[in-house]
């Protein structure tokens, strides 16, 4: 019991900190543009591997497509190309992966 | 007032899919860590202070499975490194909230600071739409937790709700509008390059996020620098 409070404390703090370290290192401060680029490309770099990361799965050591995901991922990003509408982009996207799934499972 | 109201209804709209499929995630936490034997009180005060689905998930895998506190400690500094990066990215996006980034502070983790990058390189520094959207997720999380602890049993499987695909799907509807340039592009092309040779060579390792994200925005100011220079 005590140890699980411990726990939940020593995580709060760890967690926080890594949160706040970095908006407080940059805060305020003038940065080159070169900085000022490479930060613009750091969203760019996490979002694409978040994505990658969630479309190539880890099974028994060996990685493996969920083309749920990969379809609808490409489903999602052929719609905002073409429209520009994110929440219509976003839910054509998760019923196309929901059917791609249903298929996979169940056959036609 | 007008373009607050605006910016107030943006960050509800664009974060509801994302706050949906935290609910969920929520849910499955709070139903997990109570099977894991924590009490009510402790899940809520995870969520409250640690705010954080993957560090509590694995936080109340690790135990349930008998693990040392400084095991715990030590995977879950792992799963935070990222944040210093995610933080040090938004401060420019944050620095008008002034002592409000100590608070605004605890929102920097995945999903918002997908939102929230994407909304600054569009429109420039906006911390109120990250507080929004911040909040949501906050709430959402805190509330879902709070839910499962009380159902207690019977949702394990977040596949199941299509949960799994609720997280890349909206990255990509966020991603993608903003990739025109060919640096934007190299770099993204690169960063998925890194994550699957990584991933094939470490299977379901901590490093391969802030690996990619730290050094594939080289290879786009690589390519933006080499492009100024042929045009001179």
């Amino acid at each position: 019991m005590l140890n699980d409070w411990l726990l939940i404390g020593l995580l709060s703090i760890s967690t926080y900190i890594t949160r706040i370290i970095g908006v407080q290192m940059m805060a305020g401060r003038k940065v080159s543009s070169t900085l000022r680029l490479y930060f613009n490309y750091v969203p760019v770099g996490i979002i694409s591997a978040l994505i990658v990361k969630q479309v190539f799965i880890p099974t028994d050591k060996v990685l493996e497509i969920s083309y749920p995901v990969l379809i609808g991922c490409l489903i999602t990003a052929i719609i905002i190309a073409k429209i520009q509408m994110f929440l219509p982009a976003v839910a054509l996207g998760i019923i196309s992966g929901w059917l791609v799934r249903y298929v996979i499972s169940n056959g036609f | 007032m007008a373009t607050q109201k605006k910016i107030i209804k943006s960050g509800f709209v664009e974060s509801f899919p994302l706050a949906i499929a935290i609910a969920i995630k929520g849910l499955s936490f709070g139903v997990l860590a109570t099977q894991a034997k924590f009490s009510l009180v402790e899940i809520l005060a995870m969520s409250i202070f640690i705010f954080s689905g993957s560090v509590q998930m694995v936080t109340v895998a690790m135990v349930a499975g008998g693990a040392s506190l400084t095991s715990v400690l030590l995977t879950a500094t792992l799963l935070n490194l990222r944040n210093i990066l995610y933080g040090a990215s938004l401060a420019e996006g944050l620095s008008p909230a002034k002592k409000w980034r100590w608070l605004l502070s605890m929102g920097v983790s995945d999903e918002p600071f997908v939102l929230g990058s994407a909304r600054f390189n569009k429109y420039g520094p906006d911390p109120l739409y990250f507080g929004v959207v911040a909040g949501c997720f906050y709430l959402a999380w805190i509330m879902s937790s709070l839910t499962g602890s009380l159902i207690g049993t019977g949702i394990a499987k977040p596949e199941e709700w299509g949960l799994d695909l609720a997280f890349p799907i909206t990255f990509v509807a966020l991603l993608i509008p903003g990739i025109k340039e060919k640096p934007v592009v190299a770099t993204a092309i690169i960063a998925a390059i890194m994550v699957i040779g990584l991933e094939y060579l470490i299977p379901d390792n901590q490093f391969s996020i802030i690996i990619a994200g730290f050094l594939a925005p080289f290879v786009g100011i690589y390519y933006l620098k080499r492009g100024v220079k042929s045009a001179e």
